[in-house]
C-alpha cells in the first residue's frame, strides 16, 4: 500500500516538475525588449547578434524554442554559458558540493539546536523558559540573513578575529555562514518542535499511558516524542530546499562559493541560460525535498496514506 | 461586517505580544518622526561630510557620499512598508479571486488555477521572486510585480480551502436559491467569514514579503540607486563595514524590528482566532530570511 501511494506520488510530480522547466523556459522572455540587445548592448555588430540570437534558438518560433529547450533538459543538454561558453551543468556541478556542505551544516546546527529549545519551551510551556525560547524563535524568524551575516562577521572576524571573514579556504570558515543560514531553520523547527510535543503530551495515548503508570521521563522521551516527531521531521523535510533559497544570500554575504552565489553571479552577467539552469536545479532539489517530506510523513503516520 | 468587527476587537491592548509589538514598532516609527523634524535631504550629496560621525547636523551620521542616514533610513522605512503594504494588497485580491473562483467553480477552473499554484510553489519563494526580479529589470514597479508573482498563492490556496468548506453551507445554499449572483455571495457571505485565516495570512506575509524587498534590493536587483531602501543600505553599509561599521548596524536594526513587529501582530491574531497555518507557508518563511 505505502509503495503504491509513493509511487503515485512520484508521478504526480511529473507533471509539476515540467511545468517548473516551463515557467523557466518563460522567464527568458520576460527580458524587457529583445535579450540579445540587453546582452550585447545596442551597439553591437548585426552579425554578432545574429549569431548569439542563433546560438540562443531566439530566431525560431516559441514553440520549437520550447521543445528545444525541455529536449535538451531531458537529455542533459542544459545549453552553455554565454560568457564562458561552458556547459551549464558543468558549471553547476563544480558550485554543488559548496552549497551541500553549507545546507546540510546549516541543518545540522538547526536541529541541534531546535529540538532541545522546543523540548526546553514545551516541558515549562507558559513560564519564563518557554518565553525565552519562544522570545530566540521569534527573533531568529525576524532577523534577515542578509544582515545577520554581515553582524556576525563584524562581531566575530573583524572586532574578536576569531574566524575567517568569508570564503571557504580556512578552517573556520564555514562556521559563520551555518549560522547565518541555520538561525531561521532552527527558529522555525523550534516552534514546530514546541507546539507539537505540547499537542502530543495532550493527547489520549498519552493520557491512557499515565494512567498505566508510564513515569515522566518516558513519556516524554519515549511516547511524546514519538507522537510529536511526524510533524517535526515533515517540517524538517520542507526546510532542506527552504535553506536552499536562503542559500542564494548567505552565500552571496560570505563569497560562498557555492549554487547561490553562481545565481547571483549570472544574473549580474546576464549570462541568462546559467540563470536558468540554477534556478531549475534548485526548484528541482525543492519539489523533490517536498515529495521527501510527503513520503516521509506518510511512512511515519500511515494515517496520512491517502491517494 | 460584524466578522470583520469581531476580527478586529480580538486584538486587545492587553496582551503581551501586542504590547511588545508596539514596543518593536516604536522605535521605526520614531525614527519617521526625527527624519521629519529632522527634515534633512536623503538625497543631498555633501563631500565634505563623508562617514561623518554623529553629530547635530547629522544624528546618525553620513554614509560613503556625505548624504544623510537619517534622512535615508525614513526613505528606506517608507518604501519598504509601502512596497511591503502594496504587494500584500495587490496580491491579496488577486490571490483571494482567484481562490475564491476555483473554490467555487471546481473541475477544471480549479485544477487549471491550483496547478498554477503549485508550480509558484515549487520555487523556494525568494528565488523565484530574485529570478523574476532580474528578468524584469530595474524599477520599483518590476519589483512589486515580482514580489506579486511568488505572494498571491497563500492567498489562493487559504481562501480556497474555506470557500469548500463554506459552499455547502444551508446560508450558501439560501443565497444561490434567492438568486444572489456571484460577487455577490463572494463579497457579502464568504469573505466575512474567511477573513479571519486571511488577516493571519497578510500579516505574516506582510513580514515576508518585507524581508523579501530588503533581500531582493541588498542583492542588487531590486530598488536602485540612489533611492534609499533598507536592502541597499545594508548592502551599501557592508562593502564600508570596516571603515564605519555603523552604516550597516541601523537600517538593519530598523528592519528587524520592523519585522519582528509584524511577526507578533501576526502571532497574536493567529492566537486569538485560533487559526492553524500551512506548515509549507512556515518552512517557505524560514528560507525567505
Amino acid at each position: 500500500m505505502f509503495l503504491r501511494i509513493a509511487l503515485y506520488r512520484l508521478l504526480q510530480a511529473v507533471p509539476t516538475l515540467i511545468g517548473v522547466a516551463t515557467l523557466v523556459f518563460l522567464m527568458l522572455h520576460l527580458v524587457p525588449g529583445d535579450p540579445v540587445d540587453a546582452l550585447l548592448g545596442e551597439m553591437a555588430l548585426p552579425a554578432d547578434r545574429e549569431a548569439l540570437r542563433h546560438a540562443m534558438h531566439l530566431d525560431e518560433p516559441l514553440l520549437s524554442q520550447y521543445l528545444h529547450f525541455m529536449g535538451g533538459l531531458a537529455t542533459g543538454d542544459w545549453g552553455n554559458s554565454l560568457l564562458d561558453q561552458r556547459p551549464v551543468l558543468a558549471l553547476m556541478s563544480e558550485r554543488l558540493p559548496a552549497t551541500v556542505h553549507l545546507a546540510s551544516v546549516s541543518l545540522l546546527l538547526a536541529v541541534a539546536l531546535a529540538l532541545p529549545l522546543g523540548f526546553w519551551a514545551a516541558r515549562y510551556a507558559g513560564r519564563r523558559q518557554d518565553m525565552l525560547a519562544m522570545g530566540f524563535s521569534l527573533c531568529g524568524v525576524s532577523i534577515p540573513n542578509f544582515w545577520l551575516g554581515p553582524m556576525l562577521m563584524l562581531v566575530f572576524s573583524v572586532f574578536l578575529g576569531w574566524l575567517p571573514v568569508s570564503g571557504m579556504d580556512q578552517p573556520g570558515s564555514i562556521i559563520l555562514p551555518a549560522i547565518t543560514l541555520g538561525t531561521a531553520l532552527a527558529a522555525v523547527l523550534s516552534r514546530m518542535a514546541r507546539s507539537s510535543w505540547l499537542e502530543a503530551m495532550g493527547s489520549d495515548a498519552i493520557r491512557t499511558a499515565r494512567a498505566m503508570g508510564v513515569g515522566n521521563g518516558m513519556l516524554w522521551w519515549r511516547h511524546a516524542a514519538r507522537l510529536a516527531a511526524v510533524p517535526v521531521v515533515t517540517m524538517f523535510a520542507l526546510q532542506m530546499g527552504a535553506v536552499l533559497g536562503g542559500a542564494v544570500i548567505t552565500e552571496t554575504v560570505f563569497d560562498w562559493p557555492g549554487l547561490g552565489l553562481l545565481t547571483i553571479e549570472a544574473i549580474q552577467r546576464r549570462d541568462y541560460p546559467l540563470v536558468q539552469g540554477c534556478v531549475l536545479l534548485i526548484a528541482g532539489f525543492y519539489v523533490l525535498a517536498n515529495l521527501a517530506a510527503d513520503m516521509l510523513g506518510m511512512w511515519l503516520d500511515p494515517r496520512q496514506r491517502r491517494l | 461586517m460584524k466578522a470583520m468587527s469581531h476580527t478586529m476587537s480580538v486584538l486587545k491592548l492587553g496582551s503581551p505580544a501586542v504590547r511588545l509589538s508596539v514596543v518593536c514598532l516604536g522605535i521605526p516609527l520614531l525614527v519617521l518622526l526625527a527624519a521629519f523634524l529632522h527634515a534633512a535631504d536623503a538625497h543631498a550629496v555633501d563631500l565634505d561630510a563623508v562617514l561623518a560621525g554623529i553629530s547635530v547636523a547629522h544624528p546618525l551620521g553620513c554614509d560613503a557620499l556625505g548624504r544623510d542616514v537619517l534622512a535615508r533610513l525614513a526613505e528606506g522605512l517608507q518604501l519598504s512598508l509601502g512596497i511591503g503594504v502594496l504587494v500584500i494588497g495587490i496580491g491579496a485580491v488577486l490571490g483571494i479571486s482567484i481562490g475564491l473562483a476555483a473554490g467555487w467553480f471546481g473541475g477544471y477552473v480549479d485544477s487549471l488555477l491550483m496547478r498554477l499554484a503549485d508550480i509558484v510553489l515549487s520555487f523556494p519563494g525568494i528565488l523565484l521572486a530574485i529570478a523574476l526580479a532580474a528578468m524584469l529589470g530595474p524599477g520599483v514597479d518590476k519589483l512589486v510585480m515580482a514580489l506579486v508573482a511568488v505572494g498571491w498563492v497563500g492567498f489562493a490556496r487559504l481562501s480556497r480551502a474555506q470557500v469548500l468548506s463554506l459552499k455547502s453551507t444551508p446560508f450558501v445554499d439560501a443565497a444561490v436559491a434567492n438568486g444572489s449572483g456571484l460577487i455577490y455571495i463572494g463579497t457579502r457571505h464568504l469573505l466575512p467569514n474567511i477573513a479571519a485565516p486571511l488577516l493571519v495570512e497578510a500579516s505574516f506575509g506582510l513580514a515576508a514579503v518585507i524581508i523579501g524587498e530588503a533581500g531582493l534590493s541588498f542583492l542588487g536587483v531590486g530598488v536602485q540607486p540612489p533611492d534609499a531602501s533598507l536592502g541597499t543600505m545594508i548592502r551599501e553599509g557592508t562593502r564600508l563595514m570596516l571603515v564605519s561599521p555603523m552604516l550597516v548596524v541601523w537600517p538593519g536594526v530598523v528592519l528587524f524590528l520592523l519585522v519582528m513587529a509584524v511577526n507578533l501582530l501576526g502571532d497574536a491574531l493567529r492566537d486569538r482566532l485560533d487559526v492553524r497555518r500551512d506548515m509549507r507557508g512556515a518552512a517557505q518563511g524560514a528560507g525567505q530570511s
